[in-house]
């Protein structure tokens, strides 16, 4: 534990406060990497799903990079990011789609996509009816970003208009890799 | 680091805050191990130039004159090009 860890929290940061990160991790990280940590003072309120899982239509968005064997890659080598996402069909299998990332080892989800991009466990649910239906496409992005604000303006925004208007998504899994 | 961090260091050309970045980055988080992996790019690029290969600088005066941000890009993508031909790849598991 780093002395940062002992340091009172103030309530007032939202992040800090709740259970989502450990106490102090705020400070230490603006210790080691300053200035990364982004404060923000909104935040849209998580919507409630309108219909049961088994008749919603369910879209995949993960910030794993993954893409199909056949698109060009996103750009990894970028300083601050790469501020553009890829489409994957959710009929995909496996075999045809990769991985391309430089900033986590990605090993074990080579031998199994699933791990971060849990699509072959969806088409399943789907199957079994769990699931009333999956959206065309699902969604893939760099994780790996230097400027949140100018990725909420493009990435975020461009994926949520392609969520809504072009998917028809009822719902969405958010996977992090 | 934040793009708003870095701005206003490049603002004032702090050159530590900016270097420190780059480290940060190219060593995936690790600041010695950035510088470590810079050396090796230059030295890689050394070792290639040392079999004395036909190149060809017409292409290189082709691609100079491109922007400078596309050029700037292409620095951070010869790098890792660099690192990878070393055979010491440490950044996403892969071979």
């Amino acid at each position: 534990m780093t002395a940062a860890d002992k340091t009172p929290v103030p309530a007032a940061e939202p992040r800090e406060a709740g259970t989502q990160l450990r106490p102090g991790l705020w400070q230490t990280i603006n210790e080691r990497y300053p200035g990364s940590m982004i404060r923000k003072e909104s935040f849209v309120s998580q919507a409630s799903l309108s219909k049961p899982l088994a008749e919603a239509r369910l879209t995949l968005i993960s910030s794993c990079g993954v893409h199909c064997k056949t698109d060009p890659p996103l750009d990894v080598c970028h300083p601050f990011g790469d501020f553009r996402f890829k489409r994957v069909p959710s009929s995909s299998k496996q075999r045809e789609l990769i991985i391309h990332q430089l900033k986590y080892p990605h090993d074990d989800a080579d031998l199994d996509l699933n791990v971060i991009f849990p699509i072959e466990r969806l088409q399943e649910l789907h199957l079994e009816r769990r699931i009333g239906s999956l959206t065309p496409n699902f969604f893939s992005f760099i994780g790996y970003n230097m400027d949140p604000e100018r990725f909420e303006r493009t990435v975020a925004a461009d994926i949520a208009d392609a969520v809504v208007q072009q998917e028809h998504a009822d719902c969405a899994l958010l996977a992090p890799a | 680091m934040s793009v708003p961090y870095l701005r206003e260091a490049a603002a004032h050309d702090d050159l530590d805050k900016l270097v420190r970045f780059v480290r940060l980055h190219l060593g995936d988080g690790n600041e010695a191990v950035g510088q470590d992996e810079i050396d090796r790019s230059w030295a890689q690029a050394t070792k290639i130039l040392l079999r004395y290969e036909p190149v060809d600088r017409e292409f290189i005066s082709s691609v100079l004159e491109k922007e400078e941000s596309t050029l700037a890009l292409l620095f951070y993508h010869l790098h890792f090009y660099l690192i990878r031909k070393s055979g010491r790849w440490i950044h996403d598991g892969s071979r």
